[in-house]
C-alpha cells in the first residue's frame, strides 16, 4: 500500500544504541510487529503513537515522520 | 540529515530491509486459528448438512445435534489453536493496528450477513422450507466471517 508518510525510525533506532524494535514497541505500548509495519511504510500510526515515538527519540515529530503528500487540488 | 554518508551506508547494511517479512504476532496467529477452525469445522458441518438434505432430511430439529457438535468442536479446535499460538508467540494484547485492522475488515464484510438476512426474509415470503432459510442465514454468517478473517490477514501482510 502506497503511503505518503515516510519515517526515520530505523535510523533513529540505530543512533539510540541500536535500539531493537521490541524495546521501542515496549516504550510506546504497541507490538513489535506494529513498529515493523510502521518502519516498512505498511501502517501509518495514530498521532498519539507518532508523538510517543518522537518522545522516545527526543526529536520533534517532523524529524521522525515526513509527509510527501499534497493538498487536494494543489 | 545526519551529514555523514558513510554512517548511512553502514546503517543500510546493518539493519533489515524495509518491507521484509514480518513475523506473526499473537493476534495474527489468532486470526489464522479462527480461519482454519471455521473452515474445518463449520465447513465440515455444511458438507454433512448438504448430505443430510440430499438424503431427504428436511426437519430443522434433526440438524440441531449436528450443529451443536460442530460448535463444541469449533471451541475445542480454537482453544487448542490459541494455546499453540501462545506457546509460539507471547500474547501481547491488541494494539491500535490490530483494532484498526479488525474494524476495517468487519466493516467490509458485514454486507454478507445483511445480504443473507434479506435473502432469508425473501425466502420466507416465498414459503421456502425453514431448513433452507436457517442454513441460508448460517451460511451468510459463515461467509461473512471467512471474508472478515481473510481481509484481516491481507491487511496484516499488505499493510493498512
Amino acid at each position: 500500500m502506497a503511503v505518503a508518510i515516510r519515517n526515520q525510525i530505523r535510523v533513529l533506532r540505530f543512533h539510540h544504541g541500536e535500539m531493537t524494535q521490541q524495546q521501542l514497541a515496549e516504550q510506546v505500548g504497541v507490538t513489535r510487529q506494529t513498529i515493523n509495519a510502521i518502519e516498512a511504510g505498511k501502517y501509518s500510526p495514530s498521532l498519539e503513537v507518532a508523538f510517543l515515538i518522537a518522545l522516545v527519540f527526543a526529536k520533534p515529530l517532523e524529524e521522525v515522520f515526513q509527509f510527501d503528500g499534497q493538498l487536494p487540488g494543489a | 540529515m545526519y551529514g555523514n554518508f558513510d554512517i548511512m551506508s553502514k546503517i543500510s547494511v546493518s539493519l533489515p530491509e524495509p518491507g521484509g517479512r514480518v513475523s506473526l504476532s499473537f493476534e495474527e496467529r489468532s486470526v489464522w486459528v479462527q480461519l482454519i477452525s471455521l473452515l474445518l469445522v463449520l465447513g465440515g458441518y455444511f458438507i454433512v448438512a448438504q448430505q443430510m438434505v440430499s438424503r431427504g432430511v428436511t426437519e430443522l430439529v434433526v440438524f440441531a445435534p449436528v450443529f451443536a457438535v460442530a460448535v463444541v468442536l469449533m471451541v475445542v479446535v480454537t482453544v487448542a489453536g490459541h494455546i499453540v499460538a501462545a506457546l509460539v508467540s507471547r500474547p501481547e494484547g491488541q494494539d491500535e493496528r490490530d483494532r484498526l485492522i479488525s474494524w476495517r475488515a468487519e466493516s467490509q464484510s458485514g454486507w454478507l450477513v445483511a445480504t443473507g438476512v434479506l435473502a432469508g426474509i425473501t425466502a420466507m415470503v416465498f414459503s421456502v422450507p425453514t431448513v433452507w432459510v436457517a442454513h441460508l442465514l448460517l451460511f451468510s454468517l459463515f461467509l461473512s466471517e471467512i471474508l472478515k478473517l481473510t481481509l484481516q490477514l491481507t491487511y496484516y501482510r499488505r499493510g493498512i
